[in-house]
């Protein structure tokens, strides 16, 4: 027996039943072996099932980008760290709490290059590292080295014990001479990346870390730039987690001249940061609203009332600064060394 | 300088069009060194596409092929063989992909160990589909060994997403061929199955 011929035999009847009326086609059949008729009669009443819908798997192309890709185990080796812990993961890698030779704790961003689909990641990833490493402040997060492993690309940091900006905001307001200190640290971290010649483009409450000790430290120096514009897009969907996620999250702290596509300058940074103070001053946020079409307007138009109305306490000079700060035009924004010199002075006066 | 450029799996161009004429120029070891590259490169754009977008219907496969296409053929110099045998390529490809992961959700679901709460509607949907996509990977596999085009013009159509005409240009062949192949082994793989999965 060659399957083969009757492969072909079966193939020519089949379509040739098709192109009969009805009671031909049975006549035609009738007129076969058993064996061959039974191949084609079976093929027909297949072809009138409707048991297959021979279109693309789209649900399952979907469903399969889905899957995290798997995380390192405690034990494993990253050039010189011991991997103890996953602590987080999004679009932009994995950072894991890892120990170096001596069994200190570091912080272990790391992206796995071949997992990544996000091309901004990682360049990203690089000029965090570039940028971070340039900077030496005590409210600067320390980069102690970074580079490429069989693993991918990896920067290993100072581990911060704390929480961010957002889950200290989230517990309720801060004292105010407390809250004070924390801004003129956050200023100074500023101030001295402005003076080396770098931005950092996404100052918000999730980059801005409080130690246990109370000192703040800003990190994510991700989309930190040399005078170089910036755009809200690039912003946007280069933030970590989910888009709509940084979106709502970015978009919150951005300033007017960013959403209008203008260049950034230290000036930009300086809103931001004036953003997060009012924040923290007042436990309100100044462009909050429903909808990001809603933040856009009110950074754009919201008159925005002075921290004072909110919190009688707040002194004078700081409702001042802030407001400044916020200033729609950049040009008439305080550096961020005078900030940083305001809320200190203020904070040892409380 | 903190990180060095490497070349190699960062710049596949120059060896998917490499592998590729010597795919076209008979040597078959040649296509199972481009089909993992094109799976990584589906892989990745998936990913990218799934995380810009998070929508279904935005997902096409036969948009991804395309796209791995411009990324990892040298579109400017490629022939219009080589830009057929691309999609010959990515369509395996995808198949594969798509297979493993129908495989692995199954394996989830049975082991009961995807404890992923949901009330997301598409998951029964999910579920079904992936058993019909490792039926359908079956029975084309032994659809395969009676007639390689019929299974081939299945493997580009479902798996790739490419319509009747792109088909026939990758395959070489007629339109009316591949409405022809499709029609037969359509019907063949739906009593395939039942026999299989009554």
């Amino acid at each position: 027996m060659n399957p083969q011929p009757a492969w072909e035999e079966i193939e020519r009847l089949y379509f040739e039943a098709l192109n009969l009326p009805e009671a031909e086609r049975k006549a035609m059949l009738a007129g076969l072996g058993p064996a061959l008729r039974d191949e084609v009669e079976s093929l027909l009443r297949a072809d009138s099932s409707d048991a297959l819908p021979l279109s693309p798997p789209v649900h399952m192309a979907a469903d399969l980008l889905d899957a995290q890709p798997d995380a390192l185990t405690p034990g494993q080796r990253v050039a010189g760290y011991e991997v103890d812990s996953l602590i987080s993961v999004g679009g932009m890698g994995e950072v894991y709490l890892a120990r170096d030779a001596a069994g200190r704790p570091v912080a272990l961003k790391l992206l796995r290059r071949h997992l990544i689909a996000n091309p901004q990641a990682v360049d990203r990833f690089e000029t965090e590292a570039r940028a971070a490493s340039a900077l030496r402040h005590p409210n600067i997060v320390t980069v102690y080295e970074s580079g490429e492993s069989p693993e991918g690309l990896f920067i290993a940091m100072e581990w911060l014990d704390g929480s961010t900006f957002r889950v200290v905001m989230d517990a309720g307001a801060a004292e105010l001479a407390q809250a004070m200190d924390w801004g003129a640290q956050a200023a100074g971290a500023l101030s001295a990346a402005h003076s080396a010649g770098i931005l950092h483009r996404d100052i918000k409450p999730e980059n801005i870390i409080l130690c246990k000790n109370g000192v703040v430290k800003i990190l994510d120096f991700g989309l930190a730039r040399q005078g170089e514009p910036a755009r809200p897009e690039e912003i946007s969907s280069g933030a970590s987690g989910t888009i709509s996620g940084s979106l709502s999250g970015t978009l919150l702290y951005m300033p007017p001249e960013i959403l209008r596509g203008e260049t950034a300058t230290s000036a930009s940074d300086v809103y931001s940061l004036g953003t997060f103070l009012y924040e923290l001053a007042t436990g309100r946020h100044p462009f909050a609203g429903e909808t990001p079409l809603d933040v856009f307007e009110a950074i754009e138009y919201r008159v925005v009332p002075p921290v004072r109305s909110l919190r009688a306490a707040i002194p004078l000079e700081v409702d001042r600064l802030i407001s400044r700060m916020l200033d729609r035009v950049p040009d008439r924004r305080p550096t961020a060394t005078e900030a940083s010199e305001v809320l200190a002075a203020r904070a040892e006066l409380a | 300088m903190f990180f060095e450029r490497r070349p190699g799996p960062m710049d596949p161009q120059g060896e998917v069009t490499m592998l590729l004429t010597a795919w076209a120029n008979g040597d078959q070891t040649a296509l199972n060194k481009l089909i993992p590259l094109v799976y990584a490169e589906l892989h990745r754009i998936a990913r990218r596409a799934w995380s810009e977008q998070q929508q279904y219907n935005t997902l096409q496969p036969t948009a991804l092929i395309n796209e791995a296409y411009l990324k990892l053929a040298n579109v400017e110099n490629a022939s219009f063989q080589d830009r057929c045998h691309f999609f010959a390529v990515s369509c395996t490809a995808m198949r594969q992909i798509l297979v493993n992961h129908a495989r692995q959700r199954l394996a989830d679901k049975r082991g009961g160990e995807h404890v992923k709460l949901s009330l997301d509607e598409a998951q029964p949907v999910v579920h079904q589909e992936a058993a019909e996509i490792v039926a359908l990977h079956e029975a084309l596999e032994a659809l395969q060994a009676i007639d390689p085009r019929k299974a081939k013009v299945v493997e580009m159509r479902y798996f790739g997403g490419l319509g009747i005409e792109e088909t026939a240009e990758a395959l070489g062949v007629s339109v009316g061929t591949v409405n022809r192949d499709w029609r037969l082994a359509r019907s063949w793989l739906i009593r395939h199955m039942n026999r299989e999965n009554p």
